[in-house]
C-alpha cells in the first residue's frame, strides 16, 4: 500500500566504497506527516534524501515518492520536492539571488511567485546579492525561499537550521509552521538537534550506522520509551526477553535507572516477575527518548 | 494523494528557454573577451586598410580557428556547473539526460549565434577594405563548428577531467615523438609520429578527416584516379559521430545511470 505513504522506501541498501551508508532501510512517511529523522553525522541521514531525488542511485532496494518510483520517475518525484540541502555553498554562485529565484521558478509550473515575494520578504533575502558572496545563513535562507515558494508536496530539509542564528531560526520555522497550515504537505526533516523541530515533529526515525533502528509516531516514541528506577536484590540479572528492549542502563548500588522500549505496563510486570521492585515510570522528553536509541554507552 | 493531483513537470520548450537564457548569461564574461579582441583587430585592420594592406587578412584558413573554438566553447558552457555528484542542475524536474542536452543545445545557440556575428563582421571588413576575391569564412563551415561543438561537449558531459584526458593524451604523444626521436628512429620524432599514426593522420588529412569537415572543401586524392569525397558526406559523419558521443555522454547522467 505504497500510496499511502508520501514516502516509503523498500530495502534501501548503499555503500561508498566498502563504507554503508543505508542498509536495508524502509522509511515509511505517511502522507501529511513531520518526520524527524535523527542520527549522528554519517549515519545515512543526507544519502537517503539524495536517493528519493535520483542524486545517488541505491545498490539494492528501491525508493517511492508518492507512489512514484524514484529511480524511473525521477522527474515527476522532483517536482513534488523541495529541497534543503545539507551544503549551503551553491553551484550558481555567479548569479544573483533575484536570478536564481527566478531561475528556479522556471523548472515549476506551480512556483507561487506572490508567495516567493513574500518568502523573500521574510527571510530577508536581498535580491541583488550575489550568491557566492552569501554567508552560511543567508544562503541557507535563500534554499527556503527555492524549496517553499511552488508549495511542492513534499519538503525534504537536511539539517534545515544549520548557520541559521537564533532570531532567523526561530523565523524559518515559524514560517515553516505557517507553510504546513497554508499547504498540504509532507515534511521529512534530517537533523541530529531535535529540540529545534520538536514542536512540529508527528514522526521519527532514528538511522544509526546506516541502519533504520526505529521509526514510529510521536506518541508512541514518548509513550514506549521509558525511564524506569528499579531496586534489584543482590545478584539480581535482568530478564532474559527485555535484553534486547534496552536503550541505556546505569547502575548505582541496588538501584538500577534502565531506559527500555516496549508497553509500560508489560515492561513494568516483566520487571516485578523477574524480582526488581519499580520504583519510578519516567515518561522521557521526544529527544531525550530519540537519543536513547542512538546511546551505546551502558547499555546492556 | 492522488497522482493526478501531483505537481507538473515544466514544459520542454520552457526549459530550453530557460536554459538559453541562463547559458547566454553565464558566457557574458568570454563574450566580452571576445568582443574586445575583435575589436582590436578591427582596428589592426582599419589601419592595414588605411596603407591598403587590408588583402593580407583576407586569405587565411579561419575555419580551423573556429574548428577549435567551437570544440572548446562546451568547456565555456559547463564551467560553472558541477556535471558529476549531487548538484544543484540534478535536483531540477526535469529528465537528467534531457536537461544535459538542453544545455548542450543553448551552448549551440549562442555559438551559432557568435559565429553569425564573426561572419557579418569579416563580410562587412571585407567590402569596407574593397579587396578583391576576399575570402570569408563561407556559412557552410558553421556545420563543421557543430560537428566540432557536439565532439567537445560530448567530452564534457562523459568525462570527470576532460582537460587532463586531453593534455595527458596530447602529453603522451609528444612523450612518444620525443622517445622516437632520442632512439634514432627518426630525425624527426613528430614527423616520424604522424607517418607512423596512420589513424591519425588519416583523421585529420584523409577525406573523411578534420580538415575537409572545417574547410567544407571538396576532397581530391592527390593520388591519381582516387576516388573524390564530397564534403557533405564527411560532414554527415562529422555530424553522426558527434551526436551519437554526446548521447552516449548524456547516459552517464541519466536517470537510470550506472551507479
Amino acid at each position: 500500500m505504497s500510496e499511502a505513504f508520501a514516502v516509503a522506501t523498500h530495502g534501501l541498501s548503499m555503500r561508498y566504497g566498502s563504507e554503508p551508508a543505508l542498509d536495508g532501510v524502509d522509511l515509511r512517511v505517511p502522507e501529511g506527516a513531520v518526520y524527524i529523522l535523527i542520527g549522528p553525522n554519517g549515519a545515512g541521514k543526507s544519502t537517503a534524501m539524495k536517493v528519493l531525488l535520483n542524486l545517488e542511485r541505491p545498490h539494492a532496494g528501491r525508493a517511492e515518492v508518492f507512489g512514484l518510483d524514484t529511480a524511473s520517475r525521477g522527474p515527476e518525484v522532483r517536482a513534488q520536492v523541495g529541497y534543503v540541502a545539507e551544503q549551503h555553498e551553491h553551484d550558481y554562485g555567479w548569479m544573483t539571488c533575484g536570478r536564481l529565484i527566478r531561475h528556479a521558478a522556471a523548472y515549476y509550473p506551480s512556483w507561487d511567485h506572490t508567495y516567493a515575494a513574500h518568502l523573500v520578504d521574510v527571510f530577508g533575502v536581498r535580491l541583488n546579492r550575489k550568491v557566492g558572496t552569501l554567508s552560511k545563513g543567508e544562503a541557507r535562507r535563500l534554499q527556503f525561499v527555492l524549496a517553499l515558494a511552488h508549495r511542492p508536496p513534499l519538503l525534504l530539509l537536511d539539517e534545515p537550521a544549520d548557520g541559521l542564528d537564533p532570531v532567523v531560526r526561530n523565523r524559518a520555522f515559524a514560517q515553516l509552521a505557517g507553510h504546513l497550515a497554508d499547504t498540504p504537505t509532507t515534511v521529512v526533516i534530517a537533523t541530529h538537534h531535535i529540540h529545534e523541530v520538536e514542536s512540529l515533529a508527528d514522526h521519527v526515525g532514528v538511522l544509526r550506522e546506516a541502519r533504520l533502528v526505529a521509526q514510529m509516531t510521536r506518541d508512541e516514541l514518548r509513550r514506549t520509551v521509558v525511564r524506569y528506577r528499579l531496586e534489584v536484590p543482590e545478584g539480581w540479572q535482568p530478564p532474559p526477553e527485555l535484553r534486547t528492549a534496552t536503550l541505556r542502563r546505569s547502575r548505582a548500588g541496588r538501584e538500577v535507572q534502565w531506559t527500555l522500549v516496549g508497553e509500560p505496563d508489560e515492561v513494568t510486570a516483566r520487571l516485578a516477575g523477574a524480582g526488581a521492585t519499580v520504583r519510578d515510570v519516567t515518561p522521557l522528553a521526544l529527544e531525550e527518548a530519540a537519543l536513547a536509541f542512538l546511546a551505546e554507552e551502558g547499555a546492556a | 494523494m492522488m497522482q493526478g493531483t501531483l505537481h507538473p513537470a515544466p514544459r520542454g520548450r520552457d526549459v530550453v528557454l530557460e536554459q538559453v537564457r541562463i547559458v547566454g548569461l553565464s558566457l557574458r564574461r568570454e563574450a566580452l573577451v571576445a568582443a574586445v579582441v575583435l575589436g582590436v583587430v578591427t582596428l589592426v585592420i582599419a589601419i592595414d586598410i588605411v596603407h591598403g594592406r587590408a588583402a593580407t587578412w583576407f586569405d587565411s584558413d579561419e575555419w580551423f580557428v573556429i574548428g577549435l573554438f567551437s570544440f572548446l566553447v562546451p568547456f565555456a558552457v559547463w564551467r560553472r556547473e558541477k556535471r558529476f555528484g549531487p548538484a544543484f542542475l540534478w535536483t531540477l524536474p526535469v529528465d537528467r539526460r534531457r536537461l544535459a542536452l538542453a544545455k548542450v543545445f543553448a551552448g549551440w545557440v549562442w555559438l551559432m549565434a557568435a559565429l553569425a556575428c564573426f561572419v557579418l563582421w569579416q563580410l562587412a571588413l571585407a567590402v569596407l577594405s574593397g579587396v578583391a576575391d576576399a575570402e570569408t569564412v563561407p556559412l557552410v563551415a558553421f556545420s563543421g563548428a557543430t560537428a566540432m561543438y557536439l565532439l567537445g561537449s560530448a567530452l564534457v558531459l562523459g568525462l570527470r577531467h576532460p582537460l587532463r584526458w586531453l593534455l595527458g593524451t596530447a602529453g603522451a604523444f609528444f612523450l612518444l615523438a620525443t622517445l622516437n626521436e632520442a632512439l634514432g628512429r627518426a630525425e624527426n620524432g613528430m614527423a616520424r609520429m604522424f607517418a607512423w599514426s596512420g589513424a591519425l593522420r588519416w583523421a585529420i588529412y584523409g577525406p573523411y578527416g578534420i580538415d575537409t569537415l572545417l574547410s567544407s572543401r571538396t576532397f581530391q586524392s592527390a593520388v591519381e584516379n582516387a576516388a573524390t569525397v564530397w564534403w557533405p558526406v564527411t560532414i554527415f559523419l562529422w555530424l553522426g559521430a558527434g551526436v551519437a558521443a554526446l548521447w552516449a555522454a548524456a547516459s552517464r547522467h541519466g536517470e537510470r545511470r550506472r551507479r
